[in-house]
Formats: C-alpha cells, sequence, structure tokens
C-alpha cells in the first residue's frame, strides 16, 4: 500500500477487498486531466509543424490514459497480475500498428491532393448550422 | 477478511460471509472479489485488442492519405469533441468516488456518485447526438453516403443524390456508371467572376416543375411548367468584420463543384503541383430556405462560353487587378489577396474535398460508433448499479460490480482521450 492511504486518515480501509483511493488522488487525477484536455486543445491553436503537433498531442494523451490507468483504475496498487495482463494487451496493439506500418515505404507516394495548393471551389461560403 | 458488520446501519442479514451476494462456491468474500477482478482485467485487455484494429485502420490510412485527415477534420467541431473529453473524465472522476463511497459503505454518496456518471453518460449521448444528426443533414456519412451538401468552409457543394435541404443543382447522376449524366460544365467555358462587367458567364437557368407520367415502365418526366432563375449568388469571399452583410435575392444560382459529383480533369500528379486543367462544374439553385425541393423540380441551364476577354489567362487578370500573390485557380475566380495564415485556412476549407474523404468518415464513423455503443452499454450497466445501490445491495464486502463497472467505464473515457486528439485535433 502507498503512502497516500495514509495521509487520509484513520478510515482508510487497509483490511477490505482492495485499495481504498484517497480524496486527495481521486480530486488531484481528475484536475489534472481536465488541466490536460485544455493544454491539448489549446496546443493545436500554435503552429509546430504538423508531425510536432501531433507528437504534443500523442504525448499528453499517453500521458492523461497512464493516469487514468494508475489511479482510477488502481492498477498502481493493484495485483501485478492485473499489469501483466493489461500491458500484454497495449503491446499485441502497438504490435497490430507497427507491422502493418513496416511496409509503407514500399508504396508509391499516392498524395491525390496536395493541402497547400487546394482547389477553390467557384463558390460562396455559407455558415454551418449546428 | 473483515467480519464485523455491527457498523454504518446495514439493514441485512449479511449471512457468515459478511454479505448474501457471495456465492458458496467461493471460499470467502476477497475469493469473490479478486475472481471477478481477474475477469474484468481480462475483458478489458480483450477490449484493447478489439479496439485496436480500428486503430489499425486509422493509422494506416493516415499514413497513406494524410491530406485527407488534415481536410476533413475541419467538418467536426472541436468544441463538442472538448466538451465531450471533459463530461468522460468527470464521469470517470464520480465513478472511481463510487468505488471508494461503496468500499466505506456510504449508501448516500454511492448514490450520488452512479447517478451522476450517467448524467454523464447521456450528456455524452446527448452532445454526440446533436453532431451526428448535423453530419446525417449535410450527408457527411460514410462510405458511398458520403455525399456532403457543404464543405468545412460552409461553401454549398454539388451532390449526387441532389437532395440537400435549400438546394437544387443540374446535376443527374448515374449510379450504374458513377458519373453524371448530365449537368457537368467544363469550367474553362464558364467565367466565375460576375464582378467584371460583360464577361460573365452566358447561362440561362430554369426552374421546371414537373411530374411523373403514369403508368410509364421507365420514369417518365412530364413538364408542367418553368420559371426562371435569373439572380446570381453573391461572390464567394471570406467574411471580413467591417463588411456590410451581402443580401441575397433567392432563388440565385451560382456555379458549385465537387469532385467526387463532376469529375475534376486535372491529374493527381498536376493537382500536386497546383498546375493542370480546371476541374468541371455544375449549376447549383439555392432557395435561401431549408424546405426540402422534392423530386418534381429539375434545373436546367443552358451556358455558352463567354466572350474574349474572359480567355485571357490567369496572370493576365492577375496584373489588372492589380492583385499580387495570386494563387493558381483563385485569381480568376475572384481575386482575393490572401495573406494571413488564418485566411489561407479560411480558403482552404472553402474548397471542394479530396477524393475518398468519404473513408475519414468511414474511419470516424466507425471509431466513434462503436464508442459510442460502449457509452450506452455502461449507461445500462450503471441503471443496473443505481437500482441495486438503492436497495442497499452493495457494502465493503460486496462491492465487486460497482468496481467492475467503473474499471469498464475508465477504459471507455481511455479510449476516448485517444480518439479525440486523433480525430478533432489534427493540425
Amino acid at each position: 500500500m502507498s503512502a497516500d492511504s495514509h495521509a487520509h486518515g484513520h478510515d482508510d480501509d487497509e483490511h477490505g477487498l482492495a485499495h481504498t483511493a484517497t480524496v486527495k488522488v481521486l480530486l488531484a487525477t481528475g484536475i489534472t486531466l481536465l488541466f490536460l484536455t485544455l493544454v491539448t486543445v489549446l496546443a493545436t491553436k500554435i503552429d509546430f509543424g504538423a508531425n510536432i503537433n501531433l507528437a504534443i498531442a500523442m504525448v499528453i494523451a499517453v500521458t492523461k490514459a497512464t493516469l487514468v490507468v494508475l489511479f482510477f483504475m488502481h492498477l498502481r496498487y493493484d495485483r501485478l497480475f492485473h499489469s501483466v495482463v493489461f500491458v500484454s494487451a497495449l503491446l499485441a496493439a502497438s504490435l497490430f500498428v507497427g507491422f502493418t506500418l513496416m511496409d509503407t515505404s514500399q508504396y508509391q507516394q499516392t498524395n491525390i491532393w496536395n493541402p497547400s495548393v487546394p482547389p477553390v471551389a467557384p463558390i460562396g461560403p455559407r455558415p454551418i448550422n449546428g | 477478511m473483515s467480519t464485523a458488520h455491527e457498523a454504518h446501519g446495514a439493514e441485512h442479514d449479511l449471512g457468515h460471509h459478511g454479505s448474501p451476494f457471495v456465492q458458496h462456491h467461493y471460499d470467502d468474500a476477497q475469493h469473490q472479489f479478486d475472481s471477478g477482478k481477474l475477469g474484468i482485467w481480462l475483458f478489458l485487455a480483450q477490449e484493447v485488442l478489439f479496439f485496436s484494429a480500428l486503430f489499425v485502420q486509422y493509422v494506416l490510412y493516415r499514413v497513406h492519405h494524410g491530406e485527407i485527415y488534415s481536410y476533413a477534420h475541419k467538418w467536426l467541431q472541436v468544441k463538442f469533441g472538448a466538451i465531450n473529453t471533459a463530461v468522460l473524465i468527470f464521469s470517470s472522476l464520480t465513478a472511481a468516488w463510487a468505488v471508494r463511497c461503496a468500499q466505506r459503505n456510504e449508501k448516500r454518496g454511492l448514490i450520488a456518485c452512479i447517478a451522476l456518471t450517467l448524467a454523464c453518460a447521456w450528456t455524452f449521448l446527448g452532445i454526440k447526438y446533436v453532431e451526428y444528426s448535423h453530419k446525417v443533414h449535410e450527408h457527411i456519412l460514410f462510405g458511398s453516403y458520403f455525399d456532403p451538401c457543404v464543405s468545412p468552409g460552409g461553401a454549398e457543394l454539388l451532390t449526387k443524390n441532389n437532395e440537400c435541404p435549400g438546394a437544387k443543382s443540374t446535376i443527374e447522376y448515374d449510379y450504374g456508371s458513377e458519373k453524371a449524366k448530365t449537368g457537368c460544365f467544363e469550367q474553362s467555358k464558364l467565367d466565375m467572376n460576375p464582378t467584371e462587367p460583360g464577361v460573365q458567364a452566358d447561362c440561362e437557368v430554369s426552374e421546371i416543375t414537373r411530374e411523373k407520367k403514369a403508368g410509364a415502365k421507365d420514369v417518365e418526366w412530364v413538364e408542367k411548367g418553368r420559371r426562371a432563375i435569373t439572380a446570381r449568388c453573391p461572390e464567394p469571399h471570406i467574411a471580413e468584420a467591417d463588411a456590410p452583410e451581402e443580401k441575397e435575392t433567392f432563388p440565385c444560382w451560382r456555379t458549385a463543384y465537387q469532385p467526387a459529383v463532376c469529375p475534376d480533369l486535372t491529374d493527381a500528379e498536376a493537382r500536386s503541383h497546383g498546375t493542370g486543367t480546371r476541374p468541371q462544374v455544375g449549376i447549383l439553385v439555392e432557395y435561401g430556405d431549408s424546405a426540402e425541393r422534392g423530386e418534381e423540380i429539375a434545373i436546367e441551364a443552358k451556358c455558352k462560353a463567354p466572350p474574349a476577354p474572359a480567355a485571357q489567362s490567369i496572370d493576365v487578370l492577375a496584373s489588372e487587378t492589380g492583385e499580387k500573390n495570386l494563387k493558381l485557380g483563385q485569381g480568376a475566380i475572384h481575386p482575393v489577396h490572401v495573406e494571413t495564415a488564418e485566411e489561407e485556412h479560411a480558403l482552404e476549407s472553402i474548397g471542394p474535398p479530396p477524393e475518398h474523404t468519404g473513408m475519414f468518415f468511414t474511419i470516424y464513423f466507425a471509431m466513434t460508433g462503436l464508442h459510442g455503443i460502449h457509452v450506452l452499454f455502461g449507461v445500462f450497466v450503471f441503471t443496473w448499479l443505481l437500482i441495486r445501490a438503492a436497495k442497499g445491495q452493495f457494502t465493503k464486502d460486496y462491492f465487486g460490480p460497482v468496481d467492475y463497472a467503473a474499471l469498464y467505464w475508465h477504459i471507455v473515457d481511455l479510449i476516448w482521450i485517444f480518439l479525440f486528439p486523433l480525430l478533432y485535433l489534427i493540425h
């Protein structure tokens, strides 16, 4: 058990069926997650180049996911075997993606549209409703 | 295991296992809880693998056709995605808190947390409904149903089905040959700049009211009446803050384009260099209201090639109007001096979509749809938990279902944490 559970006070049940999350950890995790959501939205407003923007968004997403898994899902305090099960699934998933991308360079460049020279419709804008 | 249950006003006979819900085939409550927990973790691992197939599809298509993503994501509104992310994170917090309440025998707190989680789940689904219904309305759908009425910038586009609200075009699309049968004109034969006096495209646009001939084997239309549509819809432009609102007269006609309907004659190589022949266009009539234009109305346009001055090259036109930095394809149409990145961004999204943009929405609907089904399932589970919690069935010796449902809910949140930047926040 971690030091967190002692920090909260007398009634965190160390002998219950499972670890009880403290109010402090729950709130801190929740607020950090909301803050990171704000950061990831604001980060897209700044142009660092497409790849760096994508990297920033993914790093933030992975951080958020880690927080959820460790604290909301209690994996930090849970049995090691549950972590093994979950991490194996993540490894398998990344293998799927990795193997599919291995032959990417074997294909011709098939861009069918150039974002820097987009075609322009000879028509006027109309506000999108909703 | 703790066997002391005298506290907290538990009304039930808790039996020798501490809870009447501990099944006899388990040694004790701990054994039952641990078995369930292992089960739910195995299920979550399976969920990760389940969704990973869709992530593979997403990544593979993005690597090969990133340009489609960078165009199509503009149809999605970051506002809705961000609110939904916050809603799900908050519901994850309340779900985790529900587990804490159950573990501490706090019945009222448990009920409140489950109810909040449910409310968030409904909010999420409500926002998704708003997003989806807008896409259904504008035909921004998956696969062959992708036939958008407007570009992300809000420009009217030609459509195959010709059933967009408030607009009707000359296009008659043949799904057999996957080509427009009639209604497409070569853009070079039309002059697109109505502000230039004397060189406007000479089109006679009329609306034909017609009715189906009874008894005929093939659909045959009989003309009942026609009226000319003379008003021309205003120029395309990027809205300026100070500019007075242009008054539109309805119905009016304009030229419109979409590569999926009227073929873009430019080949891929030329297009990526910004050169090549012009795309084909059709005539679109705007009615200015959302009333559906029924099948009984058809649009007919007879266009003549413009007189000589329109045959001038873009460069000549550009130098005459004193505009610099003209982009090919924009100059002759509407000489806008594009300077800021924002303006450029806005202009870009006015344009018609790249071919195969429907693939983005196939992926979008597959991913958000499967996720949405998970949220819906979560609603059922948490409703069931709410009923059981109200009956006071969860105690610190039996809270497995709350814990397992919360874990499931967190994985739903976790998947959305990735979907949000991948779909809504493409730069």
